[in-house]
């Protein structure tokens, strides 16, 4: 086996993981704190691209500059989507009935970017971002490395303020037990719409970094769900670092599967990995952050 | 309580707001009246192509709108008659797209313009041919589509095993002679089937095939193919993916500084978000060109080409591509068929259809015995980008501008 | 216990007599397209009920039906191409049915013990996850050509028209579904399932063999499922993997199934009959926004109706009756 190509299939693996990661993030702490499966999670990332198109476009505002922006505004649309839909319909109906909420959501949210955009591929490049970098032997494209940073960066910035600030304690108390922390004075109405609001805001986020390194249309949303899926699966529900290591590991199958068996081949190997994980560890690697595996 | 019935209501409302058309609704609002000439049909316009269906659409309502405002209709048979489009979104799911076909199909309506992909196109040929209706479309291109011995399908572009003949003989004339050729394809009908009749072409002239890659529908990342790829160093690579993968596979190559003397990109290169995304980068990527603006055809309702695009561009804030071309051209056939049987007749129009041999903003319009484009008569064109633009470099009597070849590596462009 | 097996009233006999009667003379009063509506009801209205079968009842909810679907489909078809050409297309039907029949069987067996050890979002994560490795293995691997796809023989029976033989077809297989659904109901599994599906620790606790009866529904709701594929399949005449393997197809088996009410047989049929004729009628012909008014429907009938329309219904119900005897 060749040293370099193993080496630089790691790398790929890495850098394209560590994006599958923050995208994963938000899904995987709505799953854990509040229990619902947020099928509009795709929009939200690709809403996240086209406001940075728009934002780009309009202000000709940097796309890293305007993660800020696109995160408070998804924040904005999260919250409110569970404060209004979603919650109405865990108390009237069961947690599975949010499944059909977030569902018929992603139907209207895609649509709309649709009528404000159209169903063209776009693209929120800047040619410098294609630089490449020669490490020994190892060739790392520029645009999918800066994405892996910003993807860090973000990560870490969650999981810092789940644990170092008040409102992140709160989180996880919320998720560990909402009754308990209910006792002790946290609104846990409040959390619930906090968290879906930072989770969307975090897909929007990823959004900007999928966009800058590869095309997007409107009708991406259900791979980037299921891919959230996936990671969180693989990875454990409810934190940062179960979302990185499942990011982590789908991007490495996805390289070394490809390089070695064949390229038409990661989807079948990511999936049988995903059915194995489920078997042996329903909760992920790191298993539930918050409760106890079931 | 109070809550109670009132939600109650609203459901009862709502309720009889959704079956009342269904129960009521009268199918006959399809009908073909008297002075109405209509086009039924159905896109996939909400779903991955969603691109491609809404070119065609307007494509079709540029057509449509032309005939009735600026030509007062057309007539056929000493008869004057206005044109109506009433295409429906299949949103690519066939259970959808067969159950609203048989709907036009009840309301009489008998002449077609098709969706894309096989798997919708041949079970609503199955309809559609059983009642004797016609079809004539713009996106599907699958072998099969015209192996099934259907009499009244017909399509544009080649069947894909004979898209291409004008590509291989491109490769030839290239000097310095290329000798290896590695394809990247999608596992997806189309790009699939593409591939496999590049690859039979540039082995037929002798070109070393080094590999067929394929990478799952949706690609996010090519980086082990293109570790292939910078590993074998063909002369040529081609890739048969849509416009999306595409671009996903160019930046890659750039980004992992991925040289090849030739990229041919089947379908990208084309758009124009395509080359203002990579900017001077684009420069040396071929491509197939169905249309091309500066050749100007004749044109039985437009004038000719250059009027078409005139008029297109006075109505529509939209690029213009060639699929847009295509599908007005599509009613241009349908119409010169309709004119020259003098009937509505669908037996007869579908013998006209058949027997067609005209020139339309699009081109040439000639179609096989069994239904596709003339592989020669209607094949691609190849182009190649060069400062920002498309150029025409092949065949030699239509060429805009001379090859680039072997293109400059990517650090050298810009 | 009468829920369980208690007779089933006279009246609800007459109904269904009634129902049966329409259901089979529709298609000779109907336009094609009508009946093309009716089909897809029965067949996926059918399969809601065949979802039930363990959904219904329990948490165990299926987000990858459309596996078995896929499956069935083409199993019959690539073994049509392999038959013996000058067999009638109907035996190539009877023995694709077996086939599927068998395969699903094998496949449903091989998949419940694994995943059937998973509760809640993790059986429905799994199965999710199942279906995307049949889809995916039939487009990976040419010898199942699912991407490019293949014909399937087409079924000719004089007398009838292709859209009123695959109307009967599938009629038939939705009351199939429907004589399985209800004779598990009133069964003792039935029981075993309700029981599971309040609380799975405590029934296996008092001896319910929950493994078996989930086993046994599973199981039974994926062969059902899989003879649904077959005859789609034959009713297109053309299928790839992007036909029969759809996420959708399997999400909407749970929509119909809580639209119209979990856990009852009218439920999941009225909840297609209601979103087939909203998708395809009444939003059939526009060419934008319909899906964004799709999921706004879907959206109010799960706010102002959250236990489904038959829950409604029986609210609607027992309130009126409550006020006729004069109680609040």
């Amino acid at each position: 086996m060749n040293g370099t190509l193993l080496f630089q299939t790691l790398v790929d693996g890495l850098i394209l993981g560590g994006i599958f990661s923050l995208s994963a993030v938000g899904f995987s702490l709505i799953f854990g704190v509040l229990g619902v499966v947020n099928l509009a999670h795709g929009v939200f990332i690709l809403a996240g691209a086209y406001i940075g198109l728009w934002l780009k476009g309009a202000l000709g505002l940097d796309p890293l500059a305007a993660i800020p922006v696109v995160f408070l505004v998804l924040a904005v649309i999260g919250g409110a989507l569970q404060r209004t839909l979603v919650s109405a319909a865990v108390q009237r109906g069961s947690l599975m009935t949010s499944l059909l909420i977030t569902f018929g959501a992603s139907l209207i949210l895609r649509d709309l970017l649709i009528l404000a955009f159209g169903p063209d591929i776009q693209s929120l490049s800047s040619t410098w971002l294609l630089r490449t970098y020669h490490v020994g032997g190892v060739v790392i494209d520029g645009a999918r490395a800066t994405g892996l940073l910003a993807s860090l960066v973000l990560l870490a910035m969650l999981a810092i303020a789940l644990h170092a600030m008040k409102v992140g304690r709160a989180i996880r108390a919320t998720a560990q037990q909402s009754f308990a922390a209910g006792l002790c004075g946290v609104d846990s109405n409040r959390i619930y719409t906090l968290t879906f609001g930072v989770s969307a805001g975090f897909a929007g986020a990823s959004g900007i970094i999928i966009g800058m390194i590869n095309p997007f249309s409107p009708f991406d949303d259900a791979y980037w769900t299921l891919n959230a899926f996936v990671t969180v699966v693989l990875g454990g529900v409810g934190s940062p670092v179960g979302a990185l290591l499942g990011g982590l590991m789908l991007g490495e199958i996805s390289t070394l599967s490809s390089q070695y068996i064949g390229p038409r081949f990661p989807n079948v190997f990511i999936f049988c990995a995903l059915l194995l994980m489920l078997i042996v560890r329903p909760n992920g690697l790191l298993g539930n952050a918050y409760k106890a595996s079931v | 309580m109070k809550k109670g019935i009132s939600r109650r209501s609203a459901l009862g409302g709502m309720a009889v707001a959704v079956t009342a058309p269904a129960v009521f609704g009268n199918d006959s609002a399809w009908a073909q009246s008297g002075s109405t000439i209509r086009f039924g049909g159905s896109l996939g316009m909400s779903g991955r192509y969603a691109e491609t269906g809404l070119n065609i659409r307007q494509g079709y309502e540029t057509a449509i709108k032309f005939i009735n405002e600026q030509k007062g209709g057309v007539e056929i048979g000493g008869k004057k008659y206005r044109v109506e489009l009433a295409i429906v979104d299949d949103a690519s799911d066939p259970a959808r797209a067969t159950s609203l076909i048989q709907r036009q199909v009840d309301g009489d309506v008998s002449f077609f313009l098709g969706s894309y992909g096989s798997n919708i196109v041949l079970p609503c040929a199955g309809i559609t041919e059983a009642a004797g209706k016609l079809t004539v479309q713009v996106g599907a291109s699958a072998d099969q589509i015209f192996q099934q011995g259907y009499r009244n399908i017909f399509g544009f572009f080649p069947r894909a095993s004979r898209a291409w003949v004008t590509s291989i003989e491109f490769f030839k004339s290239i000097a310095p002679k290329p000798k290896s050729v590695s394809i990247i394809a999608t596992n997806d009908a189309f790009s699939k089937a593409n591939a496999q009749a590049a690859a039979a072409g540039c082995k037929g002239i002798g070109l070393e095939v080094l590999d067929l890659l394929e990478l799952p529908e949706q690609v996010s990342d090519a980086s082990s193919a293109l570790a292939t790829i910078r590993a074998r160093t063909p002369d040529i690579l081609i890739t048969t993916t849509v416009d999306q993968n595409s671009l996903v596979i160019v930046r890659q190559m750039i980004a992992t500084d991925t040289n090849v003397p030739l990229l041919y990109q089947f379908l990208g290169p084309q758009l124009p978000m395509y080359r203002e995304s990579l900017g001077a980068k684009a420069t040396g990527v071929i491509m197939q060109l169905p249309w091309e603006a500066r050749i100007d055809f004749k044109d039985p309702i437009f004038g000719s080409t250059k009027a078409y695009i005139d008029y297109y561009n006075k109505n529509n804030t939209r690029a213009l591509s060639y699929h847009t071309v295509g599908a007005s051209s599509c009613i241009t056939t349908y119409v010169e068929a309709m004119r020259t049987a003098g009937s509505l007749d669908p037996a007869k129009v579908r013998n006209a259809l058949a027997a067609t041999n005209i020139t339309t903003a699009f081109g040439p319009v000639k179609f096989s015995p069994e239904g596709d484009g003339d592989a020669i008569v209607m094949g691609a064109k190849i182009g190649q980008v060069q400062s920002g633009q498309v150029q025409v470099v092949y065949p030699k009597d239509v060429k805009t501008a001379d090859l680039i070849y072997p293109t400059p590596v990517w650090a050298k462009k810009g | 216990m009468d829920a369980f097996n208690g007779r089933i009233p006279a009246g609800i006999w007459g109904l269904s007599a009634v129902l049966l009667a329409a259901a089979v003379m529709l298609p000779f009063m109907l336009s094609p397209f009508q009946i093309r509506l009716a089909q897809q009801i029965l067949l996926f209205g059918g399969m809601a009920v065949a979802w039930q079968m363990l959904g219904g009842f329990t948490n165990y909810w299926s987000f990858g039906h459309t596996a078995f679907f896929g499956l069935g489909a083409f199993a019959a078809g690539l073994l049509a191409q392999q038959l013996d050409p000058s067999l009638s297309v109907a035996v190539k039907l009877a023995i694709g049915t077996v086939f599927a029949i068998g395969l699903a069987l094998v496949a449903a067996l091989a998949i419940a013990i694994p995943v059937l050890n998973l509760r809640g979002i993790y059986f429905a994560i799994a199965m999710l996850a199942f279906a995307e490795i049949l889809a995916e293995i039939t487009k990976t691997f040419d010898a199942f050509h699912g991407t490019s796809g293949f014909p399937l023989p087409a079924l000719l029976v004089p007398g009838l028209t292709k859209v009123q033989l695959f109307y009967f077809l599938f009629l038939l297989l939705f009351l199939t579904n429907i004589a399985v659904f209800v004779w598990l109901r009133r069964s003792r599994i039935g029981m075993g399932l309700t029981c599971i599906g309040q609380d799975e620790d405590t029934a296996a606790m008092l001896g319910i063999p929950t493994e078996r009866y989930k086993l046994v529904a599973f199981v039974l709701s994926a062969v059902l499922t899989a003879i649904g594929g077959v005859l789609y399949g034959y009713s297109l005449g053309f299928i790839s993997t992007g036909s029969v393997f759809r996420i959708d197809i399997s999400l909407n088996l749970i929509l119909y199934t809580m639209l119209g009410g979990i856990g009852t047989v009218a439920g999941p049929i009225i909840g297609a009959a209601l979103m087939i004729v909203l998708t395809q009628v009444v939003l059939g012909n526009l060419l934008d926004l319909h899906m964004m008014l799709t999921g706004a429907v879907l959206i109010a009938m799960v706010i102002l109706a959250p236990k489904g329309l038959m829950g409604l219904a029986r609210k609607a119900w027992d309130r009126r009756r409550g006020a006729a005897e004069g109680r609040p």
